[in-house]
């Protein structure tokens, strides 16, 4: 597996086309709901009964029970595989989570990692919600760092909900660079 | 869940969280966020993109700063904004991650006071991630 790259393969100049375009659309698969926010709350031993009890929310002066924040990325990922989608074979790549300045952007870059986010939160989500997400590239700059040359890509994420509300928006920094393949970096 | 104090002062500090990162904790976490990416359970990948290890995504990060401001600020608290949270180092299997921070401004707002806090994250090799935060504590 150390020979694994990802990331769409493509010149600078296809990379430079893509600037303040739509680089991704999708609507989360899965509404808000009481399970999902458990499960989220468990890995991070969080404890807070406005996430788990409708009541508490409400007294804290929301509609009913309120997913964390931080949440509305987990409600907006794209599904990874989908009714009609082809079945997975052994030697498929594995799917990755849905960047879209990684994986819809051409670049000449085989490796990425995120390097800085920012988030401004507008609506509460509750039971029943379902997020949609739309993706920008709005910002280019090459770079070499010590894991190799590349350029850092900025993703503008805009979260909304059913209603057409916007829940947030969200500025994602990517660095994506080339490294030798078996190296590594 | 902590105790809330009714008046914010600049330099007020949030109470610490410790949480051990293992790869049963990744693996949980990629389930419950939804992020997939090898980097992030698998540490031969992980090691192609320059970590030690498989290590935490940044939807972890977000939902443990959530934690750390929810814990202090309680449930009237609304948060506003999160960033610039940077990663200066990758959190991986081994880790024991402290997650911490203050407050550098607070102002009246129309339903409360409006805080502005520095949080950090810290392992073994020191600072590995800061974020600041904005929230409303609502009267």
């Amino acid at each position: 597996m150390s020979d694994v790259g990802w990331g769409l393969w493509g010149s600078w100049e296809q990379t430079e086309a893509c600037l303040n375009t739509v680089v991704g659309q999708w609507t989360g698969p899965d509404p808000v709901e009481r399970g999902s926010i458990r499960r989220w709350l468990e890995p991070k031993e969080f404890e807070c009964a406005i996430h788990t009890d409708a009541s508490a929310a409400r007294a804290a002066g929301f509609s009913d029970l309120v997913a964390p924040a931080a949440m509305v990325f987990t409600y907006g990922v794209a599904p990874y595989w989908s009714p009609g989608d082809p079945p997975k074979r052994i030697d498929d790549e594995p799917t990755q989570i849905q960047i879209p300045v990684i994986f819809n952007v051409p670049a000449p870059c085989n490796k990425s990692f995120a390097t800085s986010m920012e988030i401004e939160f507008a609506e509460p989500l509750y039971p029943e919600d379902i997020v949609g997400c739309t993706s920008k590239l709005t910002r280019i700059e090459r770079k070499t760092l010590k894991v190799g040359a590349g350029a850092f890509l900025r993703q503008e994420d805009t979260y909304t909900k059913q209603t057409g509300e916007i829940v947030a928006v969200a500025q994602l920094d990517i660095f994506r660079f080339y490294a030798e393949l078996g190296d590594s970096a | 869940m902590e105790q809330h104090n009714a008046r914010t002062t600049v330099g007020d500090a949030l109470p610490e969280i410790q949480i051990p990162i293992t790869l049963q904790r990744l693996v949980m976490e990629a389930g419950a966020n939804r992020d997939f990416s090898l980097i992030h359970h698998d540490a031969e990948v992980a090691q192609s993109a320059g970590a030690s290890d498989a290590f935490a995504n940044t939807f972890f990060l977000m939902g443990m700063f959530e934690r750390l401001v929810r814990n202090w600020a309680g449930p009237h608290m609304r948060l506003k904004k999160m960033g610039p949270l940077k990663m200066l180092n990758f959190n991986v299997v081994g880790d024991t991650l402290v997650f911490k921070g203050s407050v550098v401004a607070v102002e009246p707002a129309e339903s409360g006071e409006k805080c502005v806090l520095d949080l950090c994250c810290e392992s073994a090799r020191g600072q590995t991630t800061t974020c600041v935060v904005e929230l409303i504590k609502e009267k």
